[in-house]
């Protein structure tokens, strides 16, 4: 289970970035997400997997990195 | 004493964002007041801004921007390119005077009303400095960047000030006016509690407030921004910019007795400062731009406040609030009326005291009653502001 489709869904629903624009390997920042846009994004991404996000995952940097920390707290909700 | 000239204006409000456009709909009596929220237990009415925050914002941009900051950056954009302002003036002489009453209500709003999930933006979204600070970093301005947060005088005083720190040299030119957006069920709710707002007929919506009419009921709430960019006559001479008007009175004052009663006195004060700064006799001013919230209290006092200064020659003084047609802006009320003053100088018309279909006799005034009246002869003109909290603040232009 990856999510990196979804959440490339998502930043393009929100923000208006196309996955074709955003490597999932480059920085998110450089991308114009600051550190307030993060914390937004990261809000919805709340919302849409009905996660919580641990707070210690706050500095990934790219598309790549936030996938793997998803797919870690959706693997850790879903029961064995 | 360095002249403070109004180089630029610019306004997102209910009657559209084109300056001209704008006056000329307020000159026709046009009110842009609807009903709003047919689900609240009490009717209400207000004047919303149909606006297109694409056209200053991706998507990414908006990330933690309340609608009264989005407002404001359009409407001081509009202002900076109006007077041609941008990039003409080094960052740290651009100064920026926001007047804002209650910052972003509908991001606090959201907040209450999404349970435990509250929005990680909400209080960057609805600090009351939020709005000045979007437009500082849009127009780069590293000047001082204020917010002056006064209740329905905000914007008055924040141009006040402004053209303080023009004409004292603090900064080459100054972005000066408010913001206000805060048209959502709770802050309605609110002000239906404190009695203020206008009640009305089904089908009577855009005629529910009625300024120093015997049948007065009250205000309605309006949402906007207004801007003016503001210079010495100097500054704006040496770089070619057209001035639509001068500002050369202010007058702050309080009332210091009560927090929501208007007081004769105070408001007295202020508009005298204002007459002794532009160093200009009552006589000499054509038009007032009243406060005129069309509450019972209000307009009689603004209406012996008046006469205690201007006297014998208050007959002379032509009078309309145009709250009747763009709704109370509250924390923006003093930069939109202002604008609307300026444009009245610049076309040598007055804008009507619309709704008025009788005149209290105890605010017997010289009111504006025709739409589209000219008035060639126009040199000098106020517009009131009076908060709660008892400031008072009166702004006077002269023809450029």
């Amino acid at each position: 289970m990856s999510s990196l489709k979804e959440l490339q869904d998502l930043i393009h629903e929100k923000y208006g970035i196309a996955a074709s624009d955003l490597d999932p390997h480059a920085s998110i920042r450089e991308k114009g997400l600051d550190s307030l846009a993060l914390v937004e994004f990261l809000f919805a991404v709340e919302d849409h997997f009905h996660i919580s996000m641990p707070d210690a995952d706050s500095n990934v940097d790219t598309l790549a990195d936030l996938a793997v920390v998803v797919d870690r707290v959706r693997a850790a909700k879903t029961p064995a | 004493m360095n002249s403070v000239a109004v180089t630029g204006l610019g306004l997102a409000t209910a009657h559209g964002d084109d300056p001209q456009a704008v006056f000329a709909a307020l000159m026709r009596g046009e009110s842009a007041l609807r009903p709003v929220f047919a689900d609240l237990p009490k009717p209400t009415v207000a004047a919303t801004v149909a606006f297109d925050e694409s056209r200053w914002f991706t998507k990414l941009q908006l990330a933690g921007v309340d609608r009264v900051s989005q407002l404001a950056v359009a409407a001081a954009d509009l202002a900076m390119k109006d007077a041609k302002a941008s990039g003409a003036v080094e960052p740290e002489r651009i100064g920026v005077y926001v007047g804002c009453g209650m910052g972003g209500a509908a991001s606090l709003e959201l907040a209450y009303r999404n349970g435990s999930r509250v929005p990680p933006l909400t209080v960057p979204a609805f600090m009351p400095n939020a709005p000045a600070a979007h437009v500082a970093m849009r127009q780069r301005a590293q000047g001082p960047v204020l917010t002056y947060s006064v209740a329905c005088a905000s914007a008055a005083v924040a141009i006040a000030e402004a053209a303080k720190a023009v004409q004292c040299g603090e900064v080459d030119l100054a972005i000066a006016g408010g913001s206000e957006a805060l048209i959502v069920p709770g802050v309605v709710l609110a002000w239906q509690a404190l009695q203020t707002l206008a009640t009305f007929q089904p089908g009577e919506a855009a005629h529910s407030v009625r300024p120093f009419s015997t049948d007065r009921t009250g205000f309605a709430l309006g949402e906007g921004a207004a801007f003016l960019v503001l210079e010495s006559a100097a500054h704006a001479r040496r770089r070619g910019a057209r001035t639509y008007a001068h500002l050369t009175g202010w007058g702050l004052s309080c009332d210091a007795t009560h927090l929501t009663k208007p007081d004769v006195m105070g408001q007295a004060r202020a508009l005298r400062a204002a007459l002794r700064r532009a160093d200009l006799q009552p006589r000499d001013v054509d038009y007032c731009n009243a406060h005129g919230t069309a509450t019972r209290i209000g307009d009689v006092i603004e209406r012996d406040a008046l006469a205690e200064v201007w006297g014998s020659h208050l007959d002379r003084l032509h009078v309309s609030s145009t709250k009747a047609l763009h709704g109370h802006l509250l924390g923006a009320a003093g930069s939109l009326e202002a604008a609307i003053t300026v444009l009245a100088l610049c076309q040598r018309q007055m804008p009507p005291n619309a709704h008025c279909t009788e005149m209290d006799p105890a605010c017997r005034l010289n009111l504006v009653t025709q739409a589209g009246t000219a008035a060639p002869e126009l040199k000098a003109a106020i517009s009131n502001s009076f908060a709660f909290g008892g400031t008072n603040a009166v702004l006077l232009f002269e023809r450029a």
